[in-house]
C-alpha cells in the first residue's frame, strides 16, 4: 500500500439485501490511486463498475471494509462532510451528462460556484471554464435540451472542473457521443490530467480505456486485473 | 443576491404553468372565502355596534318569570313586569326617565295591502322622550298612531292615512290614524325597534291587547350615563330582593352579547371558508408531489454533485411559497372587490369596508393561504431532500 494514496480502498464489500438473497457488488476490494493517476475501470455489466464509482464518487459508503479518500475516512463522516466533499473535491462526469435542465449552459456550470460559495459567481470563472473546454460563448444562455450531445458533456466537464476538484470521477464520458466528439472529449480529460487531476474512467471501450495509466478490470465485484 | 434556488423554483412553476395555475386558484377560493366571510362578519359587528352605542344611557328592565293564572277555570300563562314592580322601578331610579311599555306583533291593512310588524303601546307623553318624530305630531287622539320609517315607505303612509289593526279574516278591525312618522332607528340598542313599528297609545294597546297590568319592556333612561350601573343595582336590590324576577340590562352588556354572538358567526364562517382552504392544501400538496416525482432525476443530479438536503428542501418550499404568493395575491384582490359585494349586499351598508378591523381580513387570509401552501410543501419537500441520489439518478 502507498501512503500518498489519494483514494484508499481496504477490503470494501458492498452487498445489498435482496429477498432472494444478498448481492454482492464489491467483494473484498482494496485498492490505492494517487494523485494524477488515469485510471480506467472496465468489467462487463453487473462486476460492480457503478457500485465502485458510487463508492468513489462518495455517494455510498462499504457495507464491510474502509474507504478514505484524502485520508479521511467515509463511512465517518456526516452526511454534509460527505456533501461537503462531493461538491469540493470531487468532479462528476457521466455518460448522460445529467445537467439541471431548468438551468442554462452557463447557470450549470455556475451552479456549483453558488453552492460551494453562497453567491453568483462575479469572478467569470464559469464563463472561463467554459471556454476551457472548448464550449461556444455564444451558447451560454441556452438550455440543456438546446444542446447536441458533445455541447452537453462540454458542459458536464465545464460543471465537474469548475470547483477546482481533485478527482474526477467519469462515468462513461463518450458513451452518447459519436467517435470523433468522444475522442475531443478524451483529449480534454488528457489535458486535464496532465494538470495534476486524478482521472477515473469506467468505459466498456478498450480503446478509450487506452488513454488510462492503469487499467483495472472487475469482475463479479472483485478487482481481477490492475 | 438572487437565490438560485428560488430561481430554480420559479422555473419550475413557470414549466408547468397551467398546473401551477389550476392549484393556486384552490388558495384563491380559499383566500377570498376567509377574507370576505372574516369582512362580512366584521361589518356587521361593527354595523350593530355603532347602532347600539347610540343608547348607551338606556336600561332595559324585562321580566324574567312567567305567571299562571286561572280565569274561569282555564290556566292563562302571562309574562311581564307589574305596577308593583314599575313602581319599584320608578323608585329605585330616583329623577330618570321611566318608560314602560307594551309591544306585541301584529298583522294589518293599510289600504288593500296586507302587513305584518310591531305594535308598541306606550303613553303618548314619553314617546318624545327617546324617539323623534320626523313628520307630523305626537299622539293627541284615542285613535291616533305613530308608524316606522321602513311602513312609512314600504306602505307610502301619510299624516291621516289609516291603518286597519289585526289578520284580515277578522269581522271588525279597529283603524287607527297616522299622526306622525318616525325617524329612521336601525337596530336600536334599547329594544324598541321602531322602523316596522306602530306606536299607539298605552289605552289602546290594552283595549286591544289586554294584559292592562303588565308592561312587556320598561326602559329607564338614565340623565347621567355615569350612574347607570348605580341605577341597575338601585333597580335590581328593589325588585330583586328575593329572587330574579327581571332582566336587567343595558346597551354596553346587550353589546357584548351581539358581539360575542356575532364575533362566534364570525367564526364560524370562517371555518367553513377555511374547509375551502383545506381543499386546496390537498390540491397544493398533489402538485408538490408531483413536482417532486417528475423531478427525480433532477434531484439526484442536484445530490450527486454537492446540494445540501436543506438546499434541495428550500427550493421546494420556495416552489410551495410562490403558489402560495400567487393564490393570496390574486385572492387579495378578489376579496376586496367579492367581499365589498357581499358586505354591501347583505348588510347595505359599507362604510364600515375600509376600516382596519374589516380590512385587516384581507392580509390575515393571504398569510393563511400562504402558509397553507408552506405547510403542504412541507412532506414533498422533506421526502425530496431524502431520496437516496443513487436512486434518483437511475430514474427515468
Amino acid at each position: 500500500m502507498d501512503d500518498t494514496a489519494l483514494i484508499r480502498l481496504t477490503d470494501v464489500s458492498k452487498v445489498y439485501p435482496l429477498e432472494s438473497g444478498d448481492f454482492t457488488a464489491l467483494d473484498h476490494v482494496s485498492l490505492d490511486i494517487r494523485e494524477s493517476e488515469f485510471v480506467a475501470v472496465m468489467g462487463p455489466s453487473g462486476s460492480g463498475k457503478s457500485t465502485l464509482m458510487n463508492h468513489l464518487g462518495i455517494l455510498d459508503v462499504p457495507t464491510t471494509g474502509e474507504l478514505f479518500i484524502q485520508g479521511r475516512n467515509v463511512a465517518a463522516m456526516t452526511n454534509l462532510e460527505r456533501t461537503h466533499m462531493r461538491r469540493d473535491i470531487i468532479g462528476y462526469i457521466f455518460q448522460k451528462f445529467y445537467l439541471i435542465p431548468l438551468l442554462s449552459a452557463y447557470e450549470n456550470v455556475e451552479y456549483p460556484l453558488i453552492l460551494k460559495y453562497k453567491q453568483r459567481d462575479t469572478s467569470g470563472k464559469a464563463a472561463a471554464v467554459l471556454k476551457s473546454v472548448g464550449f461556444d460563448d455564444n451558447m451560454s444562455a441556452h438550455r440543456p435540451n438546446q444542446l447536441s450531445g458533445g455541447q452537453q458533456q462540454r458542459v458536464a466537464i465545464a460543471r465537474a472542473l469548475v470547483n477546482d476538484p481533485k478527482i474526477l470521477l467519469c462515468d462513461e464520458p463518450t458513451g452518447n457521443l459519436d467517435r470523433k466528439t468522444g475522442l475531443q472529449i478524451m483529449d480534454i480529460l488528457v489535458d486535464l490530467q496532465s494538470k495534476g487531476k486524478t482521472v477515473i474512467l469506467v468505459t466498456h471501450d478498450p480503446k478509450i480505456a487506452e488513454y488510462a495509466h492503469r487499467i483495472i478490470e472487475l469482475e463479479d465485484g472483485r478487482i481481477v486485473e490492475s | 443576491m438572487k437565490d438560485i434556488f428560488f430561481d430554480l423554483s420559479v422555473r419550475s412553476v413557470r414549466l408547468n404553468f397551467l398546473r401551477s395555475l389550476l392549484a393556486s386558484i384552490g388558495i384563491v377560493i380559499g383566500v377570498v372565502a376567509i377574507s370576505s366571510m372574516g369582512m362580512l362578519g366584521a361589518n356587521m359587528q361593527l354595523s350593530v355596534k355603532e347602532q347600539l352605542s347610540s343608547n348607551v344611557n338606556t336600561v332595559m328592565i324585562s321580566s324574567d318569570v312567567v305567571r299562571t293564572t286561572t280565569t274561569a277555570g282555564t290556566p292563562i300563562t302571562s309574562s311581564g313586569i307589574t305596577k308593583t314592580q314599575l313602581s319599584e322601578i320608578k323608585s329605585a331610579s330616583g329623577s330618570n326617565i321611566v318608560v314602560p311599555l307594551h309591544r306585541t306583533s301584529t298583522q294589518f291593512t293599510i289600504g288593500s295591502t296586507d302587513g305584518r310588524g310591531s305594535i308598541y303601546g306606550m303613553d303618548p307623553n314619553d314617546i318624545p322622550k327617546f324617539l323623534t318624530i320626523e313628520v307630523g305630531d305626537n299622539i293627541r287622539g284615542a285613535n291616533d298612531a305613530i308608524v316606522g320609517s321602513t311602513i312609512a315607505t314600504n306602505f307610502d303612509l301619510k299624516i291621516g292615512s289609516r291603518i286597519k289593526i289585526g289578520p284580515k279574516d277578522e269581522p271588525s278591525r279597529p283603524v287607527v290614524r297616522v299622526s306622525g312618522i318616525l325617524t329612521a332607528r336601525g337596530f336600536a340598542s334599547d329594544g324598541v325597534n321602531t322602523d316596522n313599528a306602530i306606536i299607539v297609545p298605552d289605552d289602546w294597546y290594552t283595549d286591544h291587547y289586554g294584559d292592562k297590568d303588565l308592561y312587556d319592556q320598561v326602559n329607564v333612561i338614565v340623565k347621567n350615563v355615569d350612574t347607570i350601573s348605580d341605577v341597575e343595582a338601585a333597580i335590581d336590590d328593589k325588585v330583586n330582593r328575593k329572587s330574579d324576577v327581571v332582566r336587567i340590562q343595558d346597551a354596553s352588556s346587550r353589546l357584548t352579547s351581539i358581539t360575542a354572538t356575532l364575533g362566534t358567526i364570525t367564526t364560524f364562517i370562517l371555518a367553513i371558508g377555511g374547509i375551502s382552504l383545506v381543499v386546496a392544501a390537498v390540491s397544493i400538496f398533489n402538485v408538490m408531489m408531483m413536482s417532486v416525482n417528475e423531478r427525480v432525476q433532477e434531484i439526484g443530479i442536484l445530490l450527486s454533485i454537492g446540494t445540501e438536503k436543506g438546499e434541495i428542501r428550500r427550493m421546494f418550499l420556495y416552489e410551495a411559497f410562490i403558489l402560495g404568493v400567487i393564490g393570496a395575491g390574486v385572492g387579495g384582490i378578489c376579496s376586496l372587490v367579492i367581499g365589498y359585494s357581499v358586505v354591501s349586499a347583505m348588510i347595505g351598508n359599507t362604510a364600515y369596508f375600509f376600516l382596519p378591523d374589516s380590512i385587516m381580513y384581507v392580509p390575515y387570509g393571504m398569510i393563511i393561504g400562504i402558509v397553507v401552501c408552506v405547510v403542504s410543501g412541507l412532506y414533498p419537500a422533506w421526502k425530496a431532500s431524502n431520496m437516496d441520489p443513487i436512486d434518483a439518478l437511475r430514474s427515468e
